[in-house]
């Protein structure tokens, strides 16, 4: 079956970064560089191919822009300066557009409007709930402090509200973030009628799903490893804390000041370090625009790194002024805190850049599951 | 005949011959032969010093005969010869061996390559023994030019000539001069206008006091060789004029390709189907419509129609791509909004300034599809109705493997150039020969490109194959500058090494006549017998074998000659044995 060569779908795609569209004359040297381009999976040139002649289903089943992880060698040897490393971000932008059923991602990443609009809406509404909602249902603060001298904060964020809060947060986040990922299957393995993936081997390759998920060891195959490093930090620091204060709150924020050497509080300052630390080598490489995967920088990606940085930083200064037993300034930063946190989980995990921690993996595991795949036996087999 | 003096001289050509030829062995194998007075080597003959060697050794050994092994004659004939008449004997009682292209780079024994070294040099001498002085002589050369075709390549070379003070008869087949430049809107890679380029030239052709145009006027016979042609024109205007003239440019130009003979395209049947010279006339018109009046949504622009593909041409008409990347800026202008599809085979971009139109056109967003053209054409048909456009081409896209559909609204053919219909008629007129492709030939496809093998014809510009306009504009005035040399000297030498006919010997069956390519024998009624016109002979001896009675001689391949040459190379080997 011939597919339609649809033109138009560039003024789609150009939105979300894509730029000179014919500078790439097929020479192929980004794929003979690329260390994780493999065959049957063969990126940048082809999916490079599929932008250019704007085959839309063809884009909506590849998996290969997950497979890749920006090291940018690709765009280094380009003899024509298109740029492939940075097709393959942007493409990776209009596929996260494209699982999303609710049609919001596409709007967060094509227009700033929306996006820091829906941030800062979200915001003042935490803002509200705490200046305003909290007291109304008869929850006040005080100044009191506990016999360890530290800041009872508790009678300012009510631990149960907030993990109830957290917790419906999840779901809903959690619900959508899954429903995406299902298009993502149906577009990448389900939509093809010419293949079937056993049961098995939906089994058998699951593993490879966690695998990828906690070492990521597809980005260490990447030439630099200290990107692979730097960045399974953040990621383990980001999940480490994710868990903790969406599954542990009750345990996580208590008035009583624990050892340091305590898990909670040990596990807390791994996960800070570990944000920190990919945080700033991210932000650093942004700024100075060096490497060829901080070169361009998309608002999208901007607004995940500073208002996860923000996150982390009120996150520590809440952790101080408890212990030392500064009421206000605790409970400022912690309005701060949730006032960033929120709209932060709300958009970016189902609808932006975060999203990626999820799609990745799955790709990886969808990747082997159309490797293991069996053409289907039908009268139209034969056309493909 | 004086006792022959023989200088044998032996080139290293650096290690090209030494390498496998032992030359200190041929040189002493050779040295004691009869007539031989010295054999020396050297390691380049070529060079002046080598040069210098042979001069001083005929003169102070008083040397009558030379013969140097080396190369090919094709390359240092004529320096050796020169050496020789320079040092005051006749430069034809010279000979060349060989031995590089036939010998030391052929092959990989060295005993053996030695070996036919000496056999080839032997043979040399044996020949330059018979050798026999031979006289250049010269021909007067009439001013006036002949020139076929009144497109750009033509009416360029008419000027030159012309604005030199010398005459020219211009014929052109048409009603109208500006060739199929005239037909064009933009020129590529600067989208300069063709008409505000050619029209000043037509103007200035027309007008000028020494160019005789002569229009709806086809060449008849020619007569004649070089410096002296004659012709007769029948045109219109002018009625039945005599015209005499001592060159003439070929500027016939080129004829575009018919795609209806490629079933894939169904250029007959859909009238949104259009060449590239068709679309042209739309682009002057200034209107880009399809035939239903509509402005089209998607334009889609074929290369290689017809070129490069064995069942139709299998040459590459060199300017298509670029023409077709210029249409995309005139589409791109006229309909800011459409589709704009390139389909090509490979995209050539060889010329001055072209790789950077083809870089400057990718930004006009326009979609490059690329299809293997041994393997599969694209194929237009019928859209439905559903399909929102008005043919859809099926292609198989090579770069991303796929089979893809493309919607179209109109299709531009960039068809391939081909030669003239009529072209054999003027083949026939002034003798020049065609490739397979129907193109006239040149005398040397890199070092003579616009002369032929009949002096005094020249060939320029599409004709000869293939070419855009800087090129063929640049042959025009190549071969003006050509004819303005041989005007100047006022004569040409011509070939000496002719056939002579023998008329005592001679029996009149004329045989020879028959087949002489270059028309350069008559008959004789009176002595019964025929006679050669040196001036056509290009000494080809075609004649001389020919002749049953032995009665044609061509000089300087004498049968004494010929067979002493063979007695030579046979020499060595009944010595083996």
């Amino acid at each position: 079956m011939s597919v339609r060569v649809q033109p138009e779908l560039r003024n789609q795609l150009i939105q979300f970064g894509i730029g000179d569209w014919n500078a790439c004359y097929h020479c192929g040297t980004c794929t003979a560089m690329c260390p994780l381009s493999e065959e049957g999976f063969l990126f940048p040139r082809k999916k490079i191919r599929l932008m250019q002649m704007g085959l839309e289903s063809e884009i909506e089943s590849s998996v290969e822009p997950w497979l890749c992880y920006y090291c940018g060698d690709c765009t280094n040897s380009c003899p024509r300066d298109a740029n492939p490393g940075e097709l393959m971000m942007s493409l990776r932008r209009y596929l996260t557009s494209i699982y999303d059923w609710t049609g919001l991602s596409k709007k967060f990443y094509t227009s700033e409007l929306w996006e820091i609009g829906s941030i800062l809406l979200i915001a003042a509404l935490v803002v509200i709930a705490f200046l305003v909602g909290l007291p109304a249902m008869g929850y006040s603060f005080t100044t009191e402090l506990t016999s360890q001298g530290g800041v009872k904060i508790n009678s300012f964020a009510p631990i149960h509200i907030i993990e109830a809060f957290d917790w419906a947060m999840a779901i809903v986040v959690g619900g959508l973030l899954i429903s995406n990922i299902l298009r993502m299957y149906y577009k990448i393995i389900w939509k093809h009628g010419h293949m079937k993936v056993t049961f098995w081997v939906h089994i058998r390759e699951f593993w490879r799903l966690v695998f990828n998920f906690s070492v990521q060891p597809k980005f260490g195959k990447c030439d630099d490893k200290r990107y692979w490093f730097s960045h399974w930090l953040l990621m383990s620091g980001y999940t480490i804390m994710f868990i903790v204060v969406v599954v542990f709150l009750p345990w996580f924020q208590t008035e009583k000041i624990v050892p340091a050497w305590h898990l909670q509080r040990a596990l807390g300052y791994y996960a800070t370090f570990g944000l920190l630390f990919g945080l700033l080598v991210a932000i650093a490489g942004r700024m100075r625009r060096k490497d060829v995967k901080f070169y361009f920088s998309h608002v999208s990606d901007w607004l995940f790194l500073v208002m996860l940085t923000l996150t982390v930083i009120t996150g520590i200064l809440i952790h101080i002024f408890r212990i030392y037993g500064m009421p206000f300034a605790t409970y400022i930063f912690y309005i701060i805190h949730m006032a960033v946190l929120v709209p932060m989980i709300l958009i970016e995990v189902p609808f932006s850049k975060w999203s990626h921690l999820a799609y990745r993996p799955f790709a990886v595991y969808f990747q082997h599951l159309k490797r293991h795949s069996v053409p289907r036996k039908t009268k139209h087999s034969n056309v493909i | 005949m004086e006792e022959p003096r023989i200088g044998v001289y032996v080139c290293w050509c650096g290690t090209n011959i030494s390498k496998m030829v032992d030359v200190e062995a041929v040189t002493n194998e050779v040295k004691t032969l009869p007539n031989v007075v010295l054999a020396k080597n050297y390691k380049y003959m070529c060079s002046d010093p080598g040069q210098e060697l042979i001069i001083k050794d005929i003169r102070l050994h008083n040397l009558n005969r030379i013969v140097v092994a080396a190369c090919s004659p094709r390359i240092h004939e004529l320096t050796f010869r020169t050496a020789c008449e320079k040092a005051g004997i006749n430069p034809y009682l010279f000979e060349m061996a060989n031995i590089r292209e036939q010998d030391s780079w052929v092959h990989t024994d060295r005993s053996e390559a030695t070996t036919k070294a000496i056999d080839l040099v032997i043979a040399a001498i044996r020949r330059v023994k018979y050798h026999e002085p031979l006289q250049k002589r010269f021909v007067d050369v009439n001013s006036a030019t002949l020139i076929i075709g009144g497109g750009i390549s033509g009416m360029t070379a008419a000027l030159e000539i012309a604005n030199a003070g010398k005459q020219v008869y211009l014929i052109e087949k048409s009603d109208h001069l500006g060739g199929q430049v005239k037909k064009f809107d933009l020129t590529f890679p600067h989208l300069s206008s063709a008409q505000q380029m050619i029209m000043p030239i037509v103007q200035k052709v027309r007008t000028h006091p020494y160019i005789k145009v002569f229009l709806e006027t086809e060449i008849s016979e020619v007569t004649g060789y070089i410096g002296n042609f004659k012709t007769v024109v029948n045109a219109n205007s002018h009625g039945q004029t005599e015209l005499e003239f001592g060159n003439i440019i070929a500027a016939v130009g080129l004829k575009p390709f018919d795609p209806s003979a490629i079933m894939e395209y169904n250029y007959k049947e859909f009238p949104d189907v259009i060449t590239s010279f068709e679309f042209e006339e739309k682009l002057l018109s200034g209107k880009l419509l399809t035939v239903y009046g509509k402005e089209p949504r998607n334009v889609a622009i074929i290369h290689c129609v017809g070129s490069r593909n064995k069942i139709y041409h299998e040459y590459c008409s060199r300017v298509c791509c670029m023409a077709a990347l210029k249409y995309v800026h005139q589409v791109r202008a006229a309909l800011p909004d459409a589709n704009i599809f390139e389909i090509y085979a490979d995209m050539r971009a060889y010329g001055k300034g072209h790789e950077e139109f083809y870089a400057l056109t990718t930004h006009k967003q326009i979609t490059f599809l690329m299809f293997d053209q041994q393997k599969k054409l694209p194929v237009i048909n019928h859209a439905d109705r559903s399909d929102n456009c008005n043919m859809i081409i099926e292609m198989d896209e090579l770069l991303s493997g796929l089979s893809i559909e493309v919607p179209v609204d109109m299709v531009i053919l960039m068809v391939n150039m081909e030669a003239q219909e009529d072209v054999k008629q003027v083949v026939r007129a002034i003798g020049v020969s065609l490739c397979g492709s129907q193109f006239f030939i040149e005398k040397h496809p890199k070092l003579d490109p616009v002369a032929t093998t009949t002096g005094g014809v020249y060939i320029v510009g599409t004709c000869q194959g293939p070419k855009d306009i800087p090129d063929s504009v640049a042959q025009a005035r190549a071969a003006a500058a050509r004819i303005l040399a041989t005007i100047a000297q006022g004569s040409v030498t011509m070939e000496v090494t002719t056939a002579v006919v023998n008329e005592l010997l001679c029996c009149g069956c004329q045989t020879c006549i028959s087949v002489c390519p270059y028309k350069a024998i008559s008959f004789d009624e009176n002595k019964n017998a025929s006679v050669v016109n040196e001036v056509l002979c290009k000494g080809c001896g075609t004649c001389g074998a020919a002749c049953p009675a032995g009665a044609i001689v061509s000089k300087h391949f004498t049968d004494l000659q010929i067979l002493s040459e063979i007695e030579g190379i046979m020499s060595m080997s009944y010595k083996a044995n």
